[in-house]
């Protein structure tokens, strides 16, 4: 259910930009950590190579022990890593269940027939979306076209759970909402990974923080301590502030 | 069960269709074969164009190699020995253009698969006069329209049975998935280069098979008549008329057009090519998702 995630030494570089650079930290098991930063710092680089869908030109990547930083996406997923993109991607062309269906289907147990569907509807109960299977993903609300991208992304059960701004967006109500869907797994143990700018979202489900900034981490601990740091407020804001 | 009448129905018109041929004329089995060859060509076509959107026009490429296999080689080996190594020379070339092409996406790879047809057709003139020095085989295969139609038939049968267990399966639902956003079906598990790969074979494999059942039916063959880039574009427009990404569709689309073709090229020769063109552009522009998307849409009234 909970993995431990480890990154040594990242590096990823565009050309002639580092992207990021020499990023290390580790998540353990059950732990729900928030990956901060202004944007363009590099954080959805390292979910994505993380995830697999960058190669990284230097570094190491692995969860619960097992080198995962030269694997294609679908190794990776298969591996437990399950993510949430940054602009919701559902399946246009599947309905909502066979959206959930299809990562059941490839993620770490095969699953098939009766068991998917029953499975599926499920996952889609657990994100509120219980009943609407049938449904074209067209006809979602943005709100719930994020919940499937969760109870897609839950549906492959991983162990760990990357979540690229999955809260960015919603109204106060929505993000509450969304919030205690987090929280929910995380009681559940589940090894969670959030980048994210709501800060609000942050304190309440984080209980600690990496903030990444040029590429680099420049600060990372206990999230009341780190958002406190003069380093931090001036990536945010400016020297002026700091 | 639903599946079960639909079989039994299946299986009764294809029990009609393999009789037919005892109580029509010869001519009619004539059209009846081409039918069922462009049926089965759109059918399979469909197979990996359908769901992936990767739309090849290298139909005719694999089309074309299968009928040359069995000019080359059906004077030194029994037939379905022929067919075997038709469809090995077709698993073979799939293989080869699949693992080199299929990272390619949208226009790119409709671009290469045109300029591999010609180049298979350019590679085979120039094999034939400058190696071999003969430029055109003869056939002579103890076949009548009839048993070719036959051999069609099957063929058709068994390319229905592959679309639709695959439709069925974990493999269908990825195959849909990939075509809408190749990145999230990979995060979600699926090994979306194994998969392209795996129904760029068998279609490509079941339209090198179609060329190869047909060209008894030629007696004559050089690279110009089995190599027609016609062949891509009326598989393509037959798909599309029907919706490639159903089971049915195809041939939804292909019998139509089948018939309005062999009607327009027989009273209109000469203007034959500018009637396509334009039925093409007519079917792109009012449906794009096919008759029987469109037949849904309408009965929803709802707009496409």
């Amino acid at each position: 259910m909970s993995a431990k995630l480890e990154i040594a030494n990242l590096n990823k570089r565009f050309g002639g930009l580092v992207a990021v650079n020499d990023v290390s930290f580790n998540l353990e098991p059950g732990e729900v950590v928030g990956l901060l930063g202004p944007n363009g710092s590099g954080k959805t680089t390292v979910m994505n190579m993380i995830s697999g869908a960058l190669a990284c030109d230097g570094g190491i990547v692995r969860i619960n022990g097992t080198d995962i930083t030269k694997m294609k996406p679908h190794k990776v997923a298969r591996h437990g890593v399950a993510r949430t993109f940054q602009l919701v991607r559902p399946l246009p062309t599947l309905n909502v269940s066979e959206n959930v269906m299809l990562a059941l289907a490839f993620g770490k147990q095969r699953h098939w027939g009766r068991t998917a569907r029953e499975m599926a509807e499920d996952k889609l109960a657990f994100v509120g979306l219980a009943g609407r299977g049938q449904e074209k993903v067209g006809d979602l609300t943005y709100i719930d076209q994020k919940r499937l991208e969760m109870a897609r992304a839950l549906a492959s059960d991983p162990d760990l759970l990357l979540l690229d701004e999955w809260l960015a967006g919603l109204n106060p109500s929505e993000l509450q909402i969304g919030i205690d869907l987090v929280r929910h797994l995380q009681d559940q143990g589940m090894t969670i990974l959030l980048v994210e700018h709501i800060m609000e979202a942050v304190r309440a489900l984080c209980s600690r923080c990496i903030v990444m900034s040029a590429g680099e981490i420049i600060a990372q601990g206990a999230c009341s301590k780190v958002l406190q740091e003069a380093s931090v407020i001036k990536a945010y804001l400016g020297d002026d502030h700091a | 069960m639903k599946t079960s009448y639909a079989f039994i129905l299946a299986g009764g018109v294809l029990a009609l269709l393999a009789t037919a041929p005892v109580f029509i004329s010869d001519y009619w089995t004539g059209v009846l074969l081409g039918m069922t060859g462009y049926v089965t060509l759109a059918t399979a076509w469909a197979l990996f164009s359908g769901p992936t959107r990767y739309v090849s026009l290298a139909t005719v490429a694999f089309f074309g190699v299968g009928a040359y296999t069995v000019a080359v080689l059906n004077d030194i080996m029994p037939y379905p020995l022929v067919l075997l190594c038709a469809a090995g020379i077709g698993i073979t070339m799939a293989l080869v253009v699949g693992l080199s092409t299929l990272r390619l996406a949208g226009v790119y790879f409709v671009i290469f698969t045109f300029g591999l047809a010609e180049l298979v057709r350019q590679t085979v003139s120039w094999w034939e006069v400058n190696v071999t020095y003969t430029m055109g085989r003869y056939v002579f295969l103890p076949f009548e329209g009839r048993h070719i139609y036959w051999q069609l038939l099957a063929l058709a049968a068994v390319t229905f049975l592959i679309s639709w267990s695959i439709g069925r399966s974990r493999i269908g639902l990825a195959l849909k998935a990939l075509g809408d956003d190749e990145t999230v079906a990979a995060h979600s598990g699926v090994d979306v280069t194994r998969i392209k790969l795996l129904l760029f074979v068998i279609s490509s494999t079941i339209i090198t098979l179609v060329g190869a059942i047909q060209a008894p039916r030629w007696t004559y063959i050089e690279p110009s008549i089995v190599f027609n880039p016609t062949v891509s574009f009326m598989t393509l427009i037959m798909a599309l008329l029907g919706g490639a990404m159903r089971l049915w569709g195809p041939l939804v689309g292909a019998i139509p057009l089948f018939l309005l073709f062999e009607w327009l090229s027989g009273t209109f020769p000469d203007h034959f090519s500018i009637i396509l063109g334009l039925m093409f552009i007519l079917i792109v522009f009012v449906m794009p998702n096919g008759v029987l998307a469109k037949f849904d849409s309408l009965r929803k009234g709802s707009k496409l």
